[in-house]
């Protein structure tokens, strides 16, 4: 009876073997095929990996976490000294500023009121701050913590007080994933300031620059000129800051984004109104 | 100490596989390297467990991280999951030819399929996921390997005894 008894099991074992591997095999190619549609199968997979696997990653990386916090802030209060005198220089010329600014501003809302004018076209869904980012290898991602339950939806756009961040691209009931504007796979309709010049931009995949993909009509900006975002693809609102222009080639120019992607600590969901 | 006798040396070596996996999806911005060398540690620690330890279980293994690199770092399900089953696929083919080669031809060979990895998940980025294949940010993944791979390999025979 033993010898019998050990080969069923040796054959159950192999079997069990064999129908693991093809199954992941299949599995793996059913999920790579469907990966680029829409399918709810792979929203959910990406649902858990975001509101499980991250506070999961982010518990076992707490150690490095706190070690960088702290290097980041020894090295700020070694700056803090020479930043003192700076700030104070700079508080003689802003307060010289102000004066103009107030003038300026009464004037405006004088302007504004004779020409019967609204120039806010934004609707704030939220502020959330950053949890977590995926901007080192490959993409160039963060996780916010707001998602549907604050009302965020994807394709709203994320800016900060000096410019476009990016786009939502996934959300859970707690939690929203932005791509930012450095990644290749993100364009953005943008504008010069004069409306003179329309273009379309992408991430340069170095995490720094956003390169023109697309120039209406290949009238190219000068160097130093400021772009907005167009409003044209309906996903950004329109008049947005995205950045100056920074290198201009024969057929492609290259913008440096206004905002400083490695110091993202809030991030406001917006919507045109 | 008396905790790790609990563990034999493939649990251990996939709890190393868990800490580099963490460490490498979440970005430092004063620190990139340090989640440039735990993702290479994370695909020699893979091979290792590969090479060394193979069990059918390393199919779901490789499914799960492979999805979860994939989505993470890229946002779409394709180069990792891809690069890691077809590892093994490779293996499971070359097993019987690997097994007589000797202790330094083999540790060549991890090398080499390391980069080749490395190399593999690159390319296959930019044509599934459109990201540009980008020279300098694979030449670092180079240095790095050559950097951590001897000690690595030390620790993980330190580990098997």
């Amino acid at each position: 009876m033993a010898p019998k008894f050990q080969i069923k099991v040796f054959h159950l074992s192999r079997f069990i073997k064999n129908f693991t591997i093809i199954s992941v095999v299949t599995l793996s190619f059913l999920l790579v095929f469907f990966s680029k549609t829409d399918y709810y199968i792979i929203n959910g997979v990406k649902n858990i990996s975001s509101s499980v696997i991250i506070p999961i990653t982010r518990f076992i990386t707490a150690p490095i976490n706190v070690f960088s916090n702290f290097i980041d802030e020894y090295n700020q209060f070694r700056s803090l000294k020479f930043e003192n005198k700076i700030l104070q220089e700079e508080i003689i010329r802003l307060k010289k500023w102000q004066t103009l600014a107030i003038q300026n501003s009464r004037e405006n809302k004088v302007l504004k009121k004779l020409l019967n004018a609204t120039d806010n076209n934004l609707t704030l869904i939220k502020t959330a701050s950053l949890i977590n980012r995926n901007d080192t290898i490959y993409s160039k991602l963060i996780n916010l913590n707001a998602g549907y339950e604050d009302k965020i939806k994807k394709n709203m756009s994320a800016i900060n007080e000096r410019g476009v961040i990016g786009k939502i691209i996934d959300t859970t009931a707690k939690n929203s994933r932005v791509i930012l504007l450095t990644d290749p796979n993100l364009s953005i309709s943008v504008k010069s300031i004069s409306d003179e010049i329309f273009s379309l931009l992408t991430g340069n995949g170095d995490g720094k620059y956003l390169v023109s993909s697309f120039v209406k009509e290949n009238k190219m900006p000068r160097l130093g000129d400021i772009v907005v975002t167009s409003g044209t693809a309906q996903i950004f609102p329109v008049d947005l800051l995205v950045g100056k222009v920074a290198k201009v080639e024969k057929n492609r120019f290259f913008v440096l984004p206004f905002v400083d992607f490695a110091n993202i600590d809030y991030v406001q969901i917006v919507t045109s109104k | 100490m008396e905790f790790s006798k609990f563990l034999n040396s493939s649990s251990k070596l996939n709890i190393i596989l868990i800490i580099s996996f963490s460490i490498s999806v979440n970005s430092f911005i004063l620190f990139p390297n340090v989640n440039n060398a735990f993702y290479i540690l994370f695909h020699l620690t893979l091979i290792y467990i590969i090479f060394y330890h193979y069990h059918y279980y390393l199919y779901v293994v490789a499914l799960i991280y492979g999805i979860l690199f994939d989505i993470l770092l890229l946002n779409n399900i394709g180069a990792h999951l891809i690069t890691f089953l077809s590892l093994l696929i490779f293996f499971l083919l070359l097993r019987k030819f690997l097994i007589r080669l000797s202790s330094y031809q083999i540790i060549f060979i991890y090398f080499i399929t390391l980069i080749s990895l490395l190399l593999i998940e690159q390319i296959l980025s930019n044509l599934i996921h459109n990201y540009k294949f980008n020279i300098s940010s694979f030449f670092n993944f180079f240095l790095i390997s050559l950097i951590i791979f001897i000690p690595s390999i030390f620790f993980f025979t330190k580990l098997d005894k």
